[in-house]
């Protein structure tokens, strides 16, 4: 069984708009990067095949829009999420305050089974600027107090710590589906014939 | 055993409560998460079951889950939000049914006709799609083929809100494997011209489902189905996030190919929810570099929009978008900021014309969205061309014009599109925060002559608090007069204003805003005498006609300015030989100013600035400077004799002349007699007898202190004299206190004198004053006036003692033989 064991892991990149969210996936999925900004709206995933403690697995990384206005048909993504990475700009003081915001906000939708020890990664992203404002103490100290986050100063635009960072993130998922795993939560009982009081399909459409 | 997520991930189902009634509230909240619940456990339950069939690859069995599990997808009764989340817990299954196949690679039985056998469609082409990807996966010469084949045969869902959905799943899942290559190895795996049709192919058909859903249903229901709409419009939108990860489509590909694409559907979909969503979306999605080269198409498709579209809005967000550009882009390449946007990308030119174009087309458009939309090319000509004063001036000239052709005047302070006019220009003022750049927009006063007083005036304030707050000094006259009419509305009434109002809080206000004019004309300063001359007269002109309650305020400063002009001329007298007449000038300037104060019922300021004036002139002492003195203080004279009725306000007046002209040094005796004369007269003809005391004794200066042929008078005798009288007036006061205060004073006023040495006043005179105060003093009531006149009498008392007790030597008068008691 172990040796055929394949897992497929959800990861959710957050934070504000034009941190780098897309860059990072970018940079990590596909070795890319591009200085032009375009902005993402609404979330859809990428897929990376990684080897995590001899073992390969999908990532599905769920990259999504920082402006509130564009996910406009709420944040149902987060759902079953195995990992959380939160990403500031480091020459954006407010892209950093905003990451207790996005942590909240991701705990209260994704409403894990165990919030406390949920797996989040935090990235400091552009320290390729030379405009820095957040200081690696400062953002330290900020995932120390909440729960040791581990932290990464990135650039997705020279691929700095990137790799690094995706693995830990692919590594702290792992271990949370395979606790997620141990609860086995079957279906509620199956009851004969429930399905003829639902109503639901009834107009004349067939599709 | 294949791994997979169960049920952790799914939303927790409430517990259902048997006896709750049916059918209250179909659509409310409670309902919909019970509706949501129930679709989503359903959907576990056939999820549970598929991944046991897959385990036991039993694949006929688990396709027959996955199809039920999918048909929960077909339902009508959940709202959008609702179905997403139904949504994502199915497809979050379907991921897992694709990696199963992908391992397995079914090669020996047919998988794509399989699932067509599913008998409802959705679920069919659920299925279909994602054993389309299992297939492109494994073998990629079928991606071209494959891809056009789903896109197509997803037509067969026209219900909006499954199709919606169903398409979006394609999307999602062909994320990773469309082609992104020029040229393909092998043509059947496609190149990106095949991406980009079947993007835009998948966009057309989810923007039709879209836009039917807006015609669909009850027109009771508009307002739900709008929001409904635009919840769902990200799915939309998301078409276009994919053609833009494309990385082959080049700028030339974008121009040619995607850019028209989509505006032919946007524009030809005729719904303006569609249309303002998407144009704004084009503008999110696609890089700044992209959107330069393509301004005109863009900016031409805004002119053809619907007429409910805020094409405003769309305009304002691609400049901000752009402005923002170039600055980031200036910021982080550290560049100059001209050679950020191509110099061959005319940008305001461009949006200029292209503005012009939409405001020509759409005439339905509101006359304020015009007019932000001129903010908007302002805003851009300002933050991508600082230096182009010109095109500033252009958009207000074009604003100009477009009020003209609506013959839009005196417009009204209330209307709203007035709100977004002096917008228009409090951009300008703030941008520039220098009011002589300001003067250099020619557009600038025709525009401001099209509002009405009210906001003419609240925006020539605004003006002028910028030059103060920058102060902004204004070097020229040419310069001060443009400032000057800007700011007319703060410097006269309006022509055809009716009666002025005149409550407390106004006027408080009129005084503060009149204030701020004073401290303006203080800034019309330059370093050129002559310059500042005439500055001062174009001043003068502009400020003559705004009656005496302004007068009062924004004059004197110009009198004080000239003034100090002329002690300028003074100084560089060696430079400039006719510094003389050019002083004779100024003076004739303030005469002239002060006597308009005069005529406004001003005596008490013009009196004043006429004793100013004096000092003024005998300190300059250019010729004739006697005679205009003695002019000026006969003119303080007159003032004071004819227009100046009040008792308390005569004396402050005759003491202010006095004091004056004791300091002055430039009469000759033939001069000084007649006016010395005249304050003691006048002095002597103050009405009430306290008055008089005081006034008189104050004239003793005049005999002591008071200049005659450029030395102090001293005349004893007539300084004693006057203080004399003073004792016999306060000698003839009914009241005690006021009397006993009196003498308090003349001790004080006898002391002076006799310390400095008049050696007609005597021990004897200054005993006799201190012995009635004594005597009186303590029958005087206790109030607050008496405690006054204790202390003051104490410290009298206090200084006579420390002059008598001291020892030192360089006093010039012996203190023996004053008696305190």
């Amino acid at each position: 069984m172990a040796s055929r064991k394949k897992s497929l892991l959800k990861v959710i990149i957050l934070g504000d708009s034009s941190v780098g969210k897309t860059s990072l996936m970018n940079q990590y999925v596909n070795k890319r990067f591009s200085n032009q900004y375009k902005a993402t709206i609404g979330a859809d995933f990428c897929t990376k095949e990684v080897v995590v403690n001899d073992r390969v697995v999908t990532m599905q990384i769920w990259d999504t829009a920082g402006q509130e206005r564009f996910q406009s048909l709420g944040v149902a993504f987060y759902r079953g999420a195995d990992c959380c990475v939160l990403v500031y700009d480091v020459t954006a003081p407010n892209s950093f305050k905003n990451l207790d915001s996005w942590r909240d906000e991701f705990l209260i939708q994704a409403s894990p089974r165990d919030p406390e020890h949920f797996p989040f990664v935090v990235l400091g992203n552009k320290v390729d600027l030379d405009n820095r404002q957040v200081s690696t103490r400062r953002a330290q100290q900020w995932c120390q107090s909440k729960n040791d986050i581990p932290y990464y100063e990135t650039s997705a635009k020279e691929g700095i710590n990137v790799e690094m960072a995706f693995q830990t993130i692919a590594k702290n998922a792992l271990e949370q589906e395979t606790e997620a795993e141990l609860i086995n939560d079957f279906p509620d009982q199956i009851r004969l014939n429930s399905d003829n009081n639902r109503p639901g399909n009834t107009d004349n459409c067939q599709c | 055993m294949y791994n997979r997520r169960s049920g952790n991930d799914w939303p927790t189902l409430p517990n259902t409560v048997c006896y709750v009634s049916f059918q209250t509230m179909p659509n409310g909240l409670d309902d919909q998460e019970k509706l949501l619940a129930e679709a989503v456990g359903a959907a576990r339950k056939q999820a549970f079951q598929m991944n046991h069939f897959l385990d036991k690859e039993r694949m006929l069995d688990a396709l027959k889950c996955a199809s039920t599990m999918l048909s929960e997808l077909r339902t009508s009764m959940l709202s959008p939000k609702s179905y997403y989340e139904l949504y994502m817990a199915v497809t979050n299954e379907l991921c897992h049914l694709e990696l199963y196949l992908s391992e397995k690679s079914h090669k020996e039985t047919d998988l794509y006709e399989l699932v067509q056998y599913s008998h409802t469609i959705a679920p069919r082409l659920y299925l279909l799609i994602t054993v389309g990807i299992v297939y492109i996966k494994n073998d990629s010469t079928l991606k071209r083929s494959i891809l056009k084949d789903l896109v197509e045969m997803c037509r067969g869902v026209q219900h909006p809100l499954r199709g919606l959905f169903l398409r979006n799943y394609l999307l999602q899942c062909t994320r990773n494997i469309l082609p992104d290559v020029l040229v393909a190895e092998n043509e059947h795996e496609g190149n990106v011209y095949d991406a980009i049709d079947f993007v835009l192919t998948n966009f057309a058909e989810m923007n039709k489902l879209w836009v039917r859903m807006q015609h669909q249903g009850h027109s009771s229901e508009k307002t739900r189905r709008e929001k409904e709409r635009e919840e769902l419009k990200i799915l939309v939108g998301t078409n276009l996030v994919r053609l833009s990860q494309l990385e082959s489509a080049t700028l030339e590909t974008y121009k040619r190919l995607i850019l028209p694409g989509i505006l032919e559907q946007v524009v030809s979909c005729r719904d303006a929810i569609a249309q303002e969503y998407l144009m704004e979306c084009i503008i999110q999605v696609f890089p700044d570099e992209f959107h330069l080269q393509t301004l005109d198409p863009f900016l031409k498709s805004c002119a053809q929009l619907e007429t409910g579209v805020n094409v405003k809005n769309i305009i304002i967000s691609l400049i901000e978008r752009l402005a923002a550009y170039n600055q980031r882009s200036g910021k982080t390449s550290g560049n100059a900021i001209d050679a950020i946007i191509p110099a061959e990308v005319e940008l305001f030119e461009v949006f200029s014309v292209q503005v012009a174009n939409i405001v020509q087309t759409r005439t339905d458009m509101p006359l304020e969205d015009t007019i932000s939309l001129q903010v908007a090319l302002l805003s851009l000509a300002q933050k991508v061309y600082p230096d182009r004063v010109d095109y500033v001036d252009k958009v207000l000239g074009t604003t100009a014009q477009i009020l003209d052709r609506m013959n839009m005047n005196n417009i009204s302070h209330l209307l709203s599109v007035n709100q977004e006019l002096s917008r228009l220009l409090r951009i300008c003022i703030d941008f520039y925060n220098n009011a002589l750049t300001i003067i250099q927009l020619l557009n600038f006063c025709p525009l401001l002559e099209k509002f009405d007083y009210t906001s003419r005036k609240s925006l020539a304030l605004y003006m002028v608090m910028n030059i103060l707050e920058n102060e902004t000094q204004v070097p020229t006259a040419e310069q001060a007069d443009s400032l000057l009419t800007i700011i007319t509305p703060l410097i006269k009434d309006d022509d055809s204003s009716t009666a002025a109002t005149t409550n407390s809080a106004d006027a408080e206000e009129f005084a503060e805003e009149q204030g701020v004019v004073a401290r303006f004309i203080h800034l019309l300063r330059s370093d050129e005498p002559d310059m500042q001359y005439k500055m001062l007269q174009t001043a003068r002109k502009h400020l003559g006609n705004g009656g005496g309650q302004r007068l009062k305020h924004v004059l004197p400063p110009l009198v004080f300015a000239a003034y100090q002009l002329a002690f300028k001329y003074k100084a560089i007298a060696e430079q400039d030989e006719n510094w003389d007449k050019k002083c004779q000038k100024i003076v004739q300037y303030c005469h002239s100013t002060i006597s308009a104060l005069a005529k406004a019922d001003l005596p008490d300021l013009a009196l004043r600035l006429y004793l100013q004036g004096a000092l003024v002139i005998g300190e300059i002492r250019y010729t004739n400077h006697e005679t205009v003195a003695y002019e000026f203080m006969t003119q303080a004279f007159s003032l004071y004799e004819d227009e100046i009725s009040d008792s308390k306000a005569q004396l402050a007046a005759i003491t202010l002349i006095m004091s004056t002209f004791e300091q002055m040094s430039c009469f000759g005796e033939e001069n000084a007699e007649p006016l010395r004369t005249n304050c003691a007269l006048a002095a002597s003809k103050l009405l009430k007898k306290p008055d008089q005391c005081r006034g008189v004794v104050a004239c003793a200066a005049l005999f002591w202190s008071g200049k005659q042929n450029g030395e102090e008078m001293r005349d004893e005798k007539r300084t004693l004299d006057c203080l004399k009288k003073g004792a016999r007036i306060a000698s003839q006061c009914l009241d005690t206190g006021v009397q006993v205060q009196l003498y308090v004073e003349l001790l004080n006023h006898y002391l002076f004198y006799f310390e400095r040495g008049n050696s007609l006043i005597t021990v004897a005179m200054l005993n006799q004053l201190i012995a009635k105060v004594n005597e009186e003093l303590p029958n005087l009531e206790p109030s607050e006036e008496t405690k006054q006149i204790e202390s003051h009498y104490k410290n009298t008392l206090a200084h006579l003692r420390s002059r008598m007790e001291s020892n030192d030597t360089t006093l010039e008068v012996s203190f023996a033989g004053i008696t305190l008691n």
